[in-house]
């Protein structure tokens, strides 16, 4: 038989295999990349859609940010026959002034299967337009619409979200990779008939939830009492924060004025004061050159210094008292909140030992906070000592001013402030906890309490802040009243003050930590006019909600025992 | 005399499992893809396609063992009233076939429905099995012209009637295979490579030039009216897309997007293979290529093997049928060759195909089994 023919036919078998062979490399792996591309382009909604965002809860689970689901509209350029139509028919839904731009994109580009038109649709529209019958030329996706259930509350520290879910300010941004989940977006599948289908599940993965250490109800009160602050005195704005002084624990953080985290503007209204401005403290930064003295053993709180001239001279120029005062214990000093005094004090301590003390306190650098946009304020080893003893010639946020009164409080660490207490998954389990963090000690035990006790002398009788005194339990702080630098001339301002109190309630035993900072109040401009009773208004509505006890009870207890 | 049909340990010692294995491993490659292919999107239930194919192949298996056991002698015997009979079947579903698709190809006898052109393409090769093995010279061009008048024109006319295109140049194919494995004349040869060079391109080319090209999808269409003109290059397009966008390692088995989504059409049957690429890559398709072509070589080894001219010309026309469909599918999902619409030997969805070359392999493997019997 022939079998030489059949040598002939193999070997036109093999070469129908090798071309074979060769057009396949070509397509699969020369050209691969190229079609992979159109695959997917053909299959894959053009944008995708956001995972369902995470919540955000406060301290008890109280819903703060929280997720509705929306429909939002998208046509689909390549079923659409006639945009102009097709864009007059939605138009009373979508706006007739967003007409042309639904033609644009709609006619923009042809071989598309998905370009959003309108985002995020009330259900009443979302209705109206499934009954419009434009069949597939356009659809409808489900999208989720972040919502603020309590509206303004805590708006500083939620932040917000853009219209794609991600965050932009706030734990809303500082958290967004948890909160938006792993990858993040849900990819819209569809068919070659151009039918968006709705498995778009498995790319679909939850973001994680946080749980604030903010007190949903402690925010409200001290959002309250600012309101009723800013009412009377008509600031430009005014903060409060309180903490935790053991923990670092941030529990409630109000700034004024505040805004709408569901429809943010683009004003000022959104600078997170609290942690974002610097400002010349005053007199509420003269405890930590009285802090060092004592930790330093350089003098004792009984130490006397002559202040009956009301006025001392350094480096050419005079600072003055605002009352004239004799001779000051360096407790009646910081009571009195004595300029003369405290410049005494710190040229005993000395310049170097002093910015020690100063930097231990954490000015000068961020406290570490989870939100975006913290300042780290100004504080340079050139300035002058004199100033910075009485709190001029440095710059601090009101956080870092808490922080640092938090450590008095606490027995002298400086703990690190936090925000988040708990990451959790969709199904509630834990994804991280955060504890709190201590910074570096920076005063002795000691020195802490013999602090805790001038300070409480403040709010009592001859002190400069007996308007922060709360009924029934001793109150440890300071108050400070600031001229403000005036940028355009470059001098300390006659008018332009920023008042502050910031302290610890109850004094011998402190369950919280608060600063009160008003920004230019007008009418008066004391601290202790000013910012003393909103801390006071804080602190007794705080610790009623918080069941501290009474101390005053617990005498008359005592007595009647 | 030839033996009455019996199983001897002989006959099961040289059964080519081989064959068997690397042919029903195929087809369960392309259950799996038509399982993939037609997977549903969304919570529609999961079409039976893939059931049915191997309910088919079930068939296909047993219709293995039955046609091996009967000495392939007998259809020796049997191969020219059996061309007869397909050429009345073709003739017969021109008259009262069903429609479908536009073209009659479809038969029915009670309940069942069958194509007559996949039966016809057996018995044509049969009978040219016989009739080739009654030649012992090179073939003249009067041999040829007899073999082509009675042998290949009639089933022809037939098929293009209907019109299948695909099986009609199948039936060219084979027939052109088969002649020049039993050899002709140079002469004859000689001429027919002049005649035939001249008069395609004269002909054709006079004819095609002065078409428009709607007119020229339109003679397509009418030639093969699977085929929608208007997305011939759609789905050329498409099939490059689902291949090329496999890549070296593929998509994964289920995790095609192509096929599922519907930019393919014909998934599951003629663009399987694309299918099948998209998921398991450069690496699978050639993993699969070779088993193809180890059962072409294993089907020539037979022919070489075989111990008589029928049982040679009988084992080359099994591997020219399933030779032609593998390359004018894959040719075809590759954009190599013009869309003509046939399915992929073996993995297609369709029970008749897979049933036709299920006995085109049984065929090889009786042929294969009886090398070594004499009876004359």
């Amino acid at each position: 038989m022939a079998h030489g023919r059949l040598v002939i036919i193999k070997t036109l078998v093999l070469l129908g295999f090798l071309s074979v062979t060769l057009r396949l490399f070509d397509l699969m792996i020369l050209e691969h990349k190229q079609l992979a591309v159109r695959a997917q382009k053909q299959h894959r909604a053009a944008e995708p859609i956001d995972a369902r965002r995470g919540a955000i809860f406060d301290r008890h689970y109280r819903e703060l940010a929280v997720n509705r689901r929306v429909e939002s509209l998208y046509g689909v350029p390549q079923k659409v026959t006639d945009a102009r139509a097709v864009a007059a028919s939605l138009s009373p839904f979508v706006g007739s002034e967003k007409t042309d731009l639904v033609v644009k994109r709609l006619s923009a580009d042809r071989s598309k299967g998905f370009v959003w038109l309108a985002r995020k649709l009330d259900d009443n529209t979302a209705e109206s337009i499934k009954r419009l019958k434009l069949g597939e030329q356009i659809g409808l996706a489900p999208e989720s619409y972040r919502s603020y259930p309590k509206e303004a509350l805590a708006a500083h520290l939620l932040g917000s979200v853009n219209i794609d879910n991600d965050g932009v300010e706030g734990v809303e941004l500082k958290y967004d990779e948890y909160l938006r989940g792993k990858g993040g977006s849900k990819v819209h599948a569809r068919d070659a008939r151009g039918r968006a289908l709705s498995n778009g599940g498995d790319y679909e993965q939850p973001g994680n939830s946080l749980v604030l250490t903010i007190d949903e109800d402690l925010q409200y009160i001290v959002e309250k009492q600012l309101a009723d602050a800013v009412e009377k005195w008509n600031p430009r704005a005014a903060t409060a924060i309180v903490m935790d002084p053991f923990t670092g624990e941030i529990l409630a953080m109000g700034v004024n004025p505040t805004f709408s985290p569901e429809k943010p503007d683009r004003s000022e209204n959104r600078r997170n004061f609290a942690i974002s401005d610097v400002y010349e403290p005053g007199s509420v930064f003269k405890v930590v050159v009285a802090s060092a003295a004592l930790d330093l053993g350089v003098y004792t709180p009984y130490d006397r210094f002559d202040c009956s001239r009301g006025s001392i001279e350094v480096g050419g120029r005079v600072i003055r008292d605002v009352h004239r005062n004799g001779m000051l214990t360096l407790a009646e000093v910081i009571k009195k909140s004595s300029n003369v005094g405290s410049i005494k004090i710190a040229m005993g301590v000395g310049k170097d030992r002093y910015f020690e003390y100063v930097k231990k306190f954490g000015f000068g650098q961020s406290t570490g906070i989870d939100l975006p946009g913290e300042a780290r304020g100004l504080f340079s080893a050139n300035a002058s000592y004199a100033s910075v003893s009485i709190g001029y010639g440095i710059a601090v946020t009101p956080l870092q001013l808490l922080t640092a009164y938090s450590a008095i409080a606490n027995g002298g660490t400086l703990m690190k402030p936090y925000l988040v207490q708990e990451i959790v998954g969709p199904d509630g389990e834990t994804v991280k906890s955060f504890q709190p963090a201590q910074v570096r000690r920076v005063i002795s035990e000691n020195t802490s309490r013999t602090m805790a006790e001038i300070l409480s002398s403040v709010t009592q009788e001859g002190g400069t802040a007996k308007k922060a005194a709360v009924d029934g339990n001793g109150v440890a702080g300071k108050t400070g009243t600031a001229r403000k630098l005036d940028m355009t001339t470059k001098r300390y301002s006659e008018s332009k003050y920023m008042s502050s109190f910031v302290g610890f309630v109850p004094a011998n035993d402190p369950k919280l930590a608060i600063i009160v900072v008003i920004d230019e109040p007008r009418g008066a401009i004391y601290g202790g006019e000013v910012a003393a009773p909103v801390f006071k208004g804080i602190s007794e509505h705080a610790l009623v909600y918080l069941k501290v006890p009474r101390e005053d009870t617990k005498n008359v207890l005592l007595v009647s025992n | 005399m030839i033996s009455v049909p019996k199983i001897d340990r002989r006959l099961i010692a040289n059964f080519d499992w081989l064959m068997l294995g690397l042919t029903v491993l195929i087809a369960l490659i392309g259950v799996a893809t038509i399982y993939s292919a037609t997977r549903p999107v969304g919570d529609d239930p999961h079409a039976n396609f893939y059931m049915k194919q191997l309910a088919w192949g079930g068939i296909s298996l047993l219709f293995v063992f039955l046609i091996a056991g009967v000495d392939y002698r007998w259809f020796h015997r049997l191969a020219y009233p059996l061309l007869g009979v397909g050429v009345v079947l073709l003739a017969i579903v021109l008259v009262m076939g069903r429609t479908g698709l536009g073209a009659q190809r479809w038969l029915s006898i009670g309940p069942l429905s069958f194509q007559p052109s996949e039966v016809a393409k057996l018995f044509f090769i049969l009978a040219m099995a016989r009739a080739l093995s009654e030649y012992n010279a090179r073939l003249g061009l009067k041999d040829i012209a007899r073999l082509f008048g009675v042998f290949l024109a009639p089933s022809l006319v037939f098929l293009l009637l209907q019109p299948d295109l695909g099986t009609g140049l199948m039936f060219l194919f084979t027939f052109t295979g088969l002649l020049l494995a039993a050899g002709i004349k140079r002469r004859a040869l000689i001429a027919l490579a002049l005649s035939i060079s001249l008069a395609i391109p004269f002909l054709g080319g006079v004819f095609w030039a002065g078409l428009k090209p709607y007119q020229r999808n339109r003679i397509v269409a009418f030639l093969d009216p699977d085929i929608d003109p208007a997305g011939i290059g759609y789905q050329i397009a498409q099939s490059k897309i689902t291949i090329g966008s496999g890549g070296m390692t593929g998509k994964g088995f289920q995790k095609g997007t192509q096929g599922a989504l519907r930019f393919l059409p014909e998934r599951h049957t003629d663009f399987i293979f694309s299918i099948y690429s998209e998921e398991w890559g450069f690496a699978g398709a050639i993993a699969l290529l070779l088993l193809y072509l180890m059962v072409l070589m294993r089907g020539l080894d037979t022919a070489n093997r075989a111990k008589d001219r029928f049982g040679y010309f009988l084992a080359l026309g099994a591997v020219l049928m399933v030779s032609f469909y593998l390359s004018v599918n894959i040719g075809m999902t590759l954009g190599l060759t013009p869309v003509v619409g046939v399915p992929l030997p073996f993995m297609s969805y369709g029970g008749t195909a897979l049933l036709t070359n299920f006995t085109a392999v049984a065929l090889l493997i009786n042929v294969r089994m009886r090398r070594f019997e004499l009876f004359y």
